[in-house]
């Protein structure tokens, strides 16, 4: 009591604000009293305020980005103003790397990028992961076409793996997260269900942290292959003596960007006429070879009359402005043994497919706590709900409202509406039967998906002196989705009859699932001092359980119309899914550090899974890394610092699917007329899997010039795969359509360069600049036993004839296509109607993946209270395949297609027989044959350079703040995201266009949504 | 103290890490079986099914053998265009692969339970039926495609690992050699006092049947190749006769198909689907053939829609004529497009449209198309194979000189054309049946004409086969008999100038299984075209 008394009567109240060099508010910067348990942070507006032993002393300030400064602070004084000197990499910053453990960034060995969570929330994405565009060097971002909640494609330092996964490990709070994907589309059609990570909301990240290389992940063996992303969530801020609220609202509208570019001289119809009739004008909506548009009347699809004249603005009008409002309120609190964060946020987007939209409920708990000096405790609960209604088809399927990009030039979209006979609630079919009407989609489609999600981690520290401690934890994140997918009544091929009377559409999926991981971590750590020596060593157990079940109904067609229950069926069916799997590992971490100079570490991990033949389980995967502070050496001079590092390491990864090692027979879902089909799987298993390795060796510098204006970070590596475990298409005259081999390898070698600094600083004006660059060469080392090609993704109307296939010594995803059959002497050869023939072979057309790719990141204070940034991201070096060309070449859509269409043409060649080509061909045959024949004519350069992000933003000044009393931060960004495509080469398209989310539809486009400019608000305001 | 606790954790943590227990316990799923285990007789009924998927609906016979044997026609632009005018559609690379895939599909099935049964006395039946459907699913892949994998095929699994997942692929000649020893052994070894396969959609587990329907699969085999190698040809039509095949309509192999349960029929769901209802009719050549001889079985396979009286054509329209006079046949190679040079409404022969003209119904609407009362039945049967055939290759085999019977050829002719007549009341019992008196008289006064035998008795054949929807079976049979006598239609950018003769390889051979692949194009006449000659087919 009296001690409490007395530790009262000795405090008073220290505040202050904590500027950059630009007098610009730093936020969340810790203030420290040094020697003493005081400590506190900044708040938006970089003001701190808390309370301090009486007498005179020291200030320690330190934060993300910035110097760590110590200030003096006299006996009397109550408010203290701080500048902190810039820096991308401060001296003693520590980061937050593998398990969890901050450790020194000086001391590290390998190369690791955080991104503030700022800069991921304000010109926001929906799905986070697809803010990290050229944010980070090493690290390509690719979103899917595919409407609210879809997938986001993260690839790290080249082509990592050559399996389906390629995706990082998330690990949020130290919580493995799961970041499957539910339903992607595919050659076949289908829709994108969205990922794991997109649940995320922007609103509670503070900060994401990439490991790229192996060293830095070994930690996490089995997963740690594809690279690992650390999300670390906000957390209530030490030292406030009241609680904090904080709230936000952020507004974006997207709109759809027309880059078509066709030819508007020709209407619909075929061989130079307009339709004639309905059936004719039906199924040539989306064939332009009709004759020159004249303004005269046509028949319609409907049999009424239309002007027949271009119409120019279908995708700007089809599509309607997308929107989200999220609203983020959140609660914190601390105090000297814990601290509590919650927020809750709620997201309300509509897309810019009518009647398709994506509501999100967030609730999150971040809270510590000391229970005695040696005991704490700590959760992180975050529950999310989310429901995506109207997602859309893309690709091949029917349902797929994009096929309006290539209506004929005189068909106006609108005229398509309702799309059905409101008196029986039939499709009006436009274009043929497998293609629906688009208004008939967007009015009647029935695709939802809804989830609920809890990611939640508790955990216990123990601490037995200063530098001995242990610490176990349970996370687990549990999912339950469901999913409801219906071909709705009056879908034109899906009209029958049942006894004699009509009956339509079919329920394709009335699904639940539910999947978890559970993981129980157990650490014992150390740290301890000898002399120069700083030592740090933990070691621990993990143990990893996954288990998925599911429940699927299906069946058709309905009974009554527009009624979409599975009571409403007149057949039904149903079947049921379920697999698990179990991994168990240990591991060991340790690192020592002499003088402050020169740090070694070595990482080991064993794992044993269950998905693996029994034999072939077990794998340890070591890392060892080294760090030299060389400037420790020498008398400062421009060179303030300046570090060599090195690593190498051995990572692992896993069979992710269970069941895998053993042939299964079983029996079909139905019966067929009371007898029971037998069936067994169409993938081969294989009884002889291994876990593949992964070996990297990274080296690297990091330097800093001129007090932190100019600092370089700079990186080699090269990686190298083994044991690859692969689904392999195989003949179907083996029994079987794919398998599984192990035995794929791959290799990337790349350097990754971020030079940053401040360029200008000049009174309250700054330009600080960031430029992150990356190098990489994939070349694909080993396929299959007999190094035969993998093929892994196509389109369909190209099936066969243009893919992307893993080759043995060339770049990954290569994209193989038909190039014209040429003579000896270069000629190209036609076929008896003059229409070029295909090369005899398959050639090799270039890799879908960037060779070249990274950012530059601006920002302006252009006064004390008003900030601009913009970034630009570019990518070069690789090629796409465009089904738009294909589509619209075939539908004489494209301006070339223009050449011929009054007379025909000779195409200058020779023919089989090599004679000269006499043969005149009309401008449909010759388009639309080689359309389908020179499949490399659809192969486009993926170059592009965009202007990604915008933000202008305004900080309500501490002036101001004083008088309202309650408001502590108040600030408001005008932003925008994908604003322009400043340089592209392929035509009609934006070359990051795709309707796929896996590697195998990597740089595939075609009939996906159009991409997306959005512009918004963001408000931030704290109490 | 803390430190033995520390090694302790450690060790222990190690020890749980090699460890593996339960692994193969939790690796194994619960929802299905082993090899070993499971009971492969269901392998039968999915294999019966995968066959009857491969040569119904647009899987091979509809979208490209019904057109090429000018069975039927479709005035059209759009993918009918492949069987039709013998264009690419936007699948049509898609749609050449289905028989492979799925005959593959069916013959693996068939294979798990040779190799699980194979020397299991107890089995001898169900092996022999699995080795029948095999046989057959092989035989539809080979007359398709040519060369084909046989010997190494269905071996992608050895029981641990990856088995032989570069299959070579065989010569035909060797193809036909091994499945037609194969068939003799299985249908030597069937053992009718035995029980049959009790997974069995095709026949209910009736060995008997089996063995008749074992025994025509070969003597329709051994007629495949009368041109290529006629020793061959005699001595397995003649086992096949002595074995004994079909001796009735009651002997039919087809399969039910039920729609409740997803399994219906393919073929009536194609003919009326919304896009494609306007466009298929019957053929030029089919139906005057048919009107030429008074084929009693016109009125009832085919009719001419009232387009005003049946505004919605998809459906079974409740009048329609059958009135054999106004049946037409729409020619091949034409559409409906006024402005195309190849209109149909400029063929010699259109009879002009109905109405005002102005629509397809409209302008197709004097052709005749199949007759829904009849075919549209996704309950309907699905043909593997009949009596009808059975006795026309019969009345080939006794023209050719080989022991088949005291029958005469013309006997043969006449019990096929009668057995042709009495089938389509399989497909529906009010609307499909004629008369007994009325076939026999038409049967019997159905000469077999001297120096025009093989002609009669394939078309015969081709009527039967097409009029059962076996579209495949026509054109197969077509290409190996050159009759009836059919033209090739031209058109623009064609993939093949004469009627095409076979299918092209799946696309994914050349990437799957390269180098066999490559190995295999070399044994047809003009590489992997649409036009290049099989072994069997000579000219």
């Amino acid at each position: 009591m009296l001690s409490a008394i007395l530790a009262m009567a000795q405090t008073r109240e220290l505040s202050g604000t904590v500027k950059d060099a630009a007098n610009n508010p730093v936020v969340g910067a810790t203030v420290k009293v040094v020697g003493k348990p005081n400590v506190t942070s900044t708040d938006a507006n970089g003001n701190f305020s808390f309370s301090v032993p009486a007498g005179a002393l020291k200030l320690e300030i330190s934060s993300v980005g910035f110097a760590t400064q110590t200030v003096s602070v006299a006996e009397n004084s109550s408010s203290v103003d701080v500048s902190l000197a810039a820096s991308s990499t401060n001296l003693n910053e520590v980061v937050v790397t593998a398990l969890g453990i901050t450790k020194e960034q000086k001391k590290l060995g390998y190369s690791v990028t955080s991104v503030n969570g700022d800069q991921l929330s304000k010109a926001r994405e929906n799905n986070i992961a697809n803010s990290l565009a050229g944010q980070v060097a090493g690290l390509s971002v690719r979103g899917t076409n595919s409407g609210p909640g879809g997938t986001s494609k993260l690839l790290l330092r080249g082509l990592p793996s050559m399996n389906g996964a390629g995706s990082p490990l998330y690990v949020i709070n130290g919580i493995p997260i799961d970041n499957s994907q539910r339903g992607a589309a595919g050659e076949w059609g289908g829709s994108d269900n969205g990922d794991g990570i997109s649940n995320i909301n922007p609103d509670d990240v503070e900060s994401m942290t990439v490991l790229k290389g192996q060293a830095a992940s070994a930690l996490y063996g089995s997963r740690a292959t594809n690279g690992v992303i650390m999300i670390t969530t906000k957390s209530g801020k030490k030292g406030r003596k009241d609680f904090a609220v904080d709230y936000n609202l952020n507004y974006m509208a997207e709109k759809a960007m027309n880059l078509t570019d066709f030819q508007y001289e020709y209407g619909q119809g075929t061989l130079g006429g307009k339709p004639t009739n309905q059936t004719d004008a039906i199924n040539t909506a989306y064939s332009a070879w009709g004759a020159k548009l004249d303004g005269s009347s046509v028949l319609g699809y409907d049999g009424n009359s239309y002007t027949y004249s271009a119409v120019k603005d279908n995708i700007q009008k089809f599509y309607q402005t997308g929107n989200s409002l999220t609203n983020t309120i959140s609660l914190s609190k601390s105090s000297e043994t814990g601290t509590f964060r919650i927020g809750l946020s709620y997201l309300n987007n509509t897309g810019i497919v009518r009647n398709s939209g994506l509501k999100r409920y967030s609730v999150s708990l971040n809270a510590d706590q000391n229970i005695t000096d040696k005991l704490s405790v700590f959760t992180f609960i975050n529950f999310i709900n989310q429901d995506v209604s109207g997602i859309a088809y893309l690709s091949d399927a029917p349902m797929n409202v994009n096929n309006v990009r290539f209506l004929a030039p005189n068909i106006n979209q609108a005229s398509l509406a309702p799309g059905y006979d409101p008196a029986t609630g039939e499709e009006m079919v436009v274009g043929g039967i497998y293609s629906q009407n688009p208004w008939f989609v967007v009015n009647k489609l029935q695709n939802t998906t809804g989830r609920n999600r809890l990611v939640s981690t508790v955990g216990l520290k123990y601490k037995f002196t200063d530098w001995l401690y242990a610490q176990t934890k349970v996370s687990y994140d549990l999912i339950h989705d469901n999913a409801f997918k219906a071909e709705p009544w009056g879908t034109a091929y899906r009209n029958t009859t049942q006894n004699g009377v009509f009956a339509s559409g079919y329920l394709q999926n009335l699904d639940k699932s539910e999947q978890h991981e559970l993981n129980v971590e157990g650490i014992i750590g150390a740290q301890k001092k000898l002399n120069d020596l700083d030592l740090s060593a933990l070691a621990g157990v993990n143990l990893r359980k996954n288990e998925y079940s599911m429940n699927h109904l299906s069946g058709g067609p309905f009974i009554q119309r527009d009624y979409y229950s599975y009571n409403n069926l007149y057949n039904k069916f149903g079947s049921i899914g379920f697999w698990e799997s179990q991994v168990r590992s240990a591991f060991y971490s340790v690192d020592a550090t002499y003088n402050n100079m020169f740090t070694l570490g070595t990482t080991g991990r064993w794992d044993s899974y269950s998905t693996l033949p029994i034999n072939n389980a077990k794998v340890f995967v070591p890392s060892v890394t080294a760090g030299f502070i060389f400037t420790e050496l020498m008398k400062p001079g421009i060179l303030q610092f300046g570090k060599l590092r090195a690593s190498w390491a051995n990572t692992s990864n896993e069979l992710t699917q269970a069941y895998r090692t053993q042939i299964y027979y079983s029996l079909q879902s139905n019966n067929y007329n009371g007898i029971p089909l037998g069936t067994y799987d169409q993938a081969l298993p294989n009884g002889l899997l291994k876990p593949f390795v992964a070996n990297e060796i990274e080296l690297g510098t990091e330097l800093r010039f001129f007090d932190g204006r100019l600092n370089v970070d700079l990186a080699w590596f090269t990686k190298k795969t083994k044991n690859e475990i692969m689904g392999a298409t195989l003949s179907r005259a083996t029994g079987y359509g794919s398998g599984y081999v192990a035995t794929g390898s791959t290799k990337n070698t790349g350097i990754e360069l971020l030079l940053s600094g401040t360029i200008v600083k000049s009174g309250n004006f700054f330009w600080k600049s960031s430029l992150n660059m990356t190098k990489v060469k994939n070349t694909i080392l080993h396929t299959t036993e007999d190094n035969s090609n993998i093929n892994i993704g196509q389109a369909r109307e190209t099936l066969g004839n243009l893919v992307t296939s893993y080759v043995v010594g060339m770049a990954g995803p290569q994209i193989l296509g038909y190039d014209f059959r040429k003579d000896a002497s270069g000629n190209t050869i036609v076929d008896a109607s003059g229409v070029p023939l295909a090369s005899t072979k398959l050639v090799s057309l270039g890799s879908v993946l960037p060779t070249f790719y990274g950012g530059f990141n601006n920002e302006f204070g252009l006064t004390k209270s008003i900030s601009f940034s913009f970034l630009i991201d570019y990518n070069f070096g690789n090629k796409l395949i465009s089904m738009t060309s294909r589509s619209a070449m075939s539908a004489g859509l494209l301006k070339e297609t223009l050449e011929g269409r009054e007379n025909g043409f000779v195409v200058n060649g020779v023919t089989e027989d090599g004679n000269k080509n006499t043969q005149n061909v009309s401008a449909q045959t010759y388009w639309s044959t080689v359309a389908s024949r020179i499949t490399s004519q659809h192969v486009k350069d993926g170059d592009f350079i965009k202007l990604r992000q915008v933000a202008l933003t305004y900080s309500l000044p501490a002036s101001l703040l004083k008088s309202t009393r309650v408001l502590k931060g108040a600030q408001l960004s005008l932003t925008a995201r994908n604003l322009f495509i400043l340089y592209k080469k392929a035509d009609n398209i934006d070359p990051e266009e795709s309707f796929g989310s896996t590697i195998a539809y990597y740089g595939i486009e075609g009939r996906n949504l159009p991409p997306t400019r959005a512009l918004g608000v963001n408000l931030k305001v704290t109490f | 103290m803390r430190f033995k606790i520390l090694t302790g954790v450690v060790a222990s943590s190690l020890l749980f890490t090699q460890c593996t227990k339960n692994y193969e316990k939790i690796n194994t799923d619960p929802n299905q079986q082993s090899p070993s285990t499971f009971d492969a007789e269901y392998f039968l009924a999915s294999s019966q099914n995968e066959y009857k998927g491969a040569i119904s609906g647009y899987e091979s016979g509809f979208i490209f053998e019904s057109g090429w044997a000018q069975v039927l026609a479709a005035p059209s632009t759009g993918y009918l265009s492949n069987m039709d005018k013998y264009l690419e559609s936007s699948n049509t690379n898609d749609y050449a692969s289905r028989a492979w895939n799925d005959c593959y599909r069916s013959a693996g099935y068939a294979y798990a339970i040779i190799q699980k049964h194979k020397d299991d006395a107890t089995k001898t039946n169900l092996v022999s039926c699995a080795t029948i459907m095999k046989v057959m699913s092989m035989q539809y892949i080979t007359d398709l495609y040519g060369d084909v994998p046989y010997s190494e095929a269905l071996q992608g699994f050895d029981g641990t690992s990856l088995g032989t997942i570069f299959p070579k692929y065989d010569g035909q000649q060797a193809i036909y050699t091994a499945m037609l020893g194969e068939l003799d052994a299985a249908l030597t070894a069937l053992n009718t006092s035995n029980a049959g396969p009790k997974a069995d959609i095709l026949y209910g587990g009736d060995v008997a049947k089996w063995k008749k329907f074992g025994y025509s699969l070969m003597l329709r085999m051994a007629m495949r190749l009368t041109k290529v190698d006629a020793a061959t040809a005699k001595t397995y039509a003649e086992k096949a006769f002595t074995g004994g095949v079909f001796a009735s309509n009651a002997d039919n192999a087809f399969v039910k198909s039920e729609n409740a349960s997803g399994h219906g029929s393919e073929n009536p769901r194609v003919m009326t689907l919304d896009g494609d209802i306007e466009f298929i009719r019957w053929g030029k050549n089919f139906i005057n053939y048919l009107k030429q001889t008074n084929d009693p079985r016109l009125p009832i396979i085919s009719e001419v829609v009232d387009v005003n009286a049946a505004v919605d054509i998809k459906v079974a329209p409740t009048t329609s004529d059958v009135n054999p006079s106004h049946q037409y046949g729409a020619p091949n190679g034409k559409t409906t497009s006024t402005t195309s040079p190849y209109y149909i409404g400029n063929d010699p022969d259109y009879p002009g449209a109905v109405g005002s003209g102005t629509t397809v119904a409209e302008i197709l609407g004097k052709y005749s198309r199949p007759r829904t009362a009849l075919y549209y039945d996704l309950n309907g049967p699905v043909f593997f194979l009949s009596y009808a055939e059975v006795s026309f290759l019969l009345a080939e085999a006794k023209f050719r000189g080989f022991s088949v019977g005291a029958t005469t050829a013309e006997a043969y002719y006449q019990q096929g054309i009668a057995a042709a007549l009495g089938t389509y009341s399989t497909f529906n019992a009010s609307t499909g049946t004629i008369s007994a008196g009325t076939i026999s008289s038409f049967a019997s006064a159905q000469a077999l004409t001297a120096g025009k035998e093989l002609e009669l008795i394939n078309t015969q054949y081709w009527l039967a086969a097409g009029s059962f929807l076996n579209f495949s079976e026509a054109w197969s049979n077509w290409r190996r008999s050159g009759f009836p006598v059919l033209t090739a239609v031209t058109y623009p950018a064609q993939f093949s100038t004469v009627i095409p003769r076979r299918h092209i390889y799946p696309v994914t051979e050349a990437s799957n299984n390269a180098e066999a692949y490559s190995q295999g194009v070399t044994g047809l006449s003009d590489g992997d075209k649409w036009s290049s000659r099989i072994w069997w087919d000579k000219p």
